[in-house]
């Protein structure tokens, strides 16, 4: 009897943690992050338009189109390839919300994987979102992860094997939208949300595209930019004037020709656009981090992080400043207004130009959170939800 | 005690008043067409090249430059007239290129040997600060240090970023070897000291 009394009790414990998890998994999956169209938006579209294989699934993502005031160039942003490095969809967020083109057009993606915005490191206790504050109270974002949520994708390969290279790759990658291009029509979720944006981008003619990142301090490909061939000479002038006046080093590295399923190679090699990647540090990544917490994501700040510095373990420095999200997010928005602006040197005739977003500078001053528009006061018609 | 003191004065006077050696007027002048190339594969060179293109300077670009160019360009009768070798490692870029650090510093060694042959003046050069230095590579990653070990003693002219030679590297390589030094700061500054390099 006294067993049967333990054996229920273990059961209703069961079933109320269940329920529990199980509504904050729903929660955070389902979680409105609004998007308040600058002035400067003038269309919105789905992915689906460029494969509409791709229309009812979860990465069937908004693309946010803001055309110049004068022809030029077309830029794409794409933030939200891994979620979990939020300066990259942060950044994104404030030229949707904020941008007005006046030369040339650009393309804005938010939730590239947007699969993996809906789901955290399975088994790594992450904070399901963050909450950016603000002015009129703040945003909240969901975290998400760096693989597409296995409830859209499952089951996983025992060895990933990336289509067309066919180079061997870990078999959680075969979830990694940046292990996945150029992707494939018939292929898994992840494969044909690559395949969408390629057809995207070679329909809409796009001449640059910039993938944002952040990185391990641990990894030795941080703080940097990542080129293919085509735009080495571009990525050269953003990293020389970056580091030259806006107070923070941006590094250049070349995009391997043999490592596959990366945006900086396989956009570069399947399309004309020029593909560049763009890494900040984020020492939530770190594997020696301490606590995994939204404070800690968002100041960038932790004890073991700068004690693995003091043992000459990492590839960027860190002190007790820490990195925070206004930092990481400042670096990207500069370094695309800056791709911008050094394009626009070498090609004058198809000039790129956005008014309205903050450089490096003014986003440390300010905060993001000042940039982020009150979905309260949106314009009818003029706030959408991620 | 005195002495000691009279000693510390005349160091800080000659701090103030001897030149270091990044500020040794340069006077080293290289001629055209330049071979561009690098030791490590690193995109140091790329930085090089884009102010090549805006000096409309005669150059070549190759990052896997071997002495059989120099010997081919000068059967052509149009022999390079200087020789750039841009130092420090990047093992992507070496992985990318299919080629180790040993193979680097020999192709390196034999592009030396044949530009002294003709007589070719050699800029060993660092452009890329403390990140393109060991202290900002994997901890035992060394290739960084090997590939400024093969070039810059060799070299006629040290062309390196202020910011690369925080422990004094290179300005021990300079003093030691005699070899000028010009250092700049700022990556567009670079812009005006290669038109003065290759400026009649």
């Amino acid at each position: 009897m006294k067993a049967s009394i333990r054996k229920l009790g273990f059961s209703i414990a069961g079933l109320v943690l269940l329920v529990v998890s199980g509504l904050s998994f729903y929660e955070s999956r389902h979680l409105k992050e609004p998007v308040v169209l600058s002035d400067g938006v003038t269309q919105v579209m789905k992915l689906s338009k460029y494969f509409p294989d791709i229309e009812g699934t979860a990465n069937d993502c908004n693309i946010y189109v803001l055309e110049g005031k004068e022809p030029g160039a077309t830029l794409c942003i794409l933030g939200g390839t891994h979620p979990e490095e939020p300066a990259g969809r942060l950044a994104a967020w404030l030229f949707a919300e904020n941008g007005v083109m006046m030369k040339g057009r650009l393309i804005v993606v938010l939730s590239a994987n947007r699969s993996a915005t809906t789901v955290t490191r399975v088994g790594g206790a992450y904070p399901p979102d963050f909450i950016i504050p603000s002015p009129w109270g703040g945003q909240t974002f969901r975290l998400g992860d760096r693989w597409s949520n296995p409830l859209d994708q499952w089951p996983d390969p025992e060895v990933y094997i990336h289509y067309p290279s066919g180079q061997y790759l870990a078999y959680l990658d075969s979830r990694n939208l940046n292990r996945c291009w150029p992707g494939r029509p018939n292929g898994t979720l992840t494969e044909k949300t690559a395949y969408a944006f390629l057809e995207m981008i070679k329909k809409e003619k796009v001449d640059v595209v910039i993938d944002l990142h952040e990185a391990e301090l641990q990894y030795p490909v941080i703080s940097t930019i990542v080129t293919h061939e085509k735009g080495q000479e571009l990525a050269a002038v953003v990293s020389m004037t970056l580091t030259d006046l806006e107070g923070f080093k941006m590094g250049l590295e070349f995009s391997p020709k043999n490592l596959h399923g990366l945006s900086h190679r396989e956009i570069g090699d399947y399309s004309d656009a020029i593909s560049l990647l763009f890494e900040a540090p984020e020492p939530f990544l770190d594997a020696t981090r301490g606590k995994t917490t939204t404070d800690q994501l968002l100041t960038g700040k932790d004890e073991f992080v700068v004690k693995a510095g003091k043992h000459g373990l990492l590839f960027e420095k860190i002190d007790e400043k820490g990195w925070p999200i206004d930092v990481r997010v400042g670096r990207h928005t500069s370094a695309i207004l800056q791709t911008m602006a050094s394009w626009t040197e070498v090609h004058p005739e198809r000039p790129l130009l956005c008014d309205n977003v903050p450089r490096y500078a003014e986003v440390i001053e300010k905060g993001i959170g000042k940039f982020l528009q009150d979905p309260a006061h949106g314009k009818p018609g003029r706030v959408l939800f991620e | 005690m005195k002495c000691i003191s009279w000693i510390i004065t005349l160091a800080v006077v000659a701090g103030f008043v001897l030149p270091p050696a990044s500020a040794q007027k340069q006077t080293v002048k290289l001629d055209q067409p330049v071979l561009l190339t690098s030791c490590g594969q690193s995109p140091g060179p790329l930085k090089i090249k884009v102010f090549f293109g805006r000096l409309n300077i005669d150059y070549v670009y190759n990052l896997q430059a071997s002495a059989g160019d120099l010997s081919a360009k000068k059967k052509e009768g149009k022999p390079f007239k200087s020789l750039i070798i841009v130092t420090g490692a990047s093992l992507k870029g070496m992985g990318a290129s299919k080629v180790s650090i040993e193979d680097e510093l020999d192709r390196t060694k034999k592009l030396i040997a044949e530009a002294r042959k003709q007589g070719m003046k050699v800029v060993g050069a660092h452009v890329e600060g403390m990140e393109r230095r060991a202290q900002g590579a994997t901890p035992g990653d060394n290739s960084d240090e090997l590939s400024i070990d093969a070039v810059c003693p060799q070299s006629d002219l040290l062309l390196v970023r202020k910011d690369g030679d925080e422990d004094k590297r290179f300005t021990a390589i300079s003093t030691g070897k005699k070899i000028p030094l010009v250092t700049f700061e700022k990556n567009m500054e670079l812009s005006d000291v290669l038109k003065n390099l290759y400026q009649k």
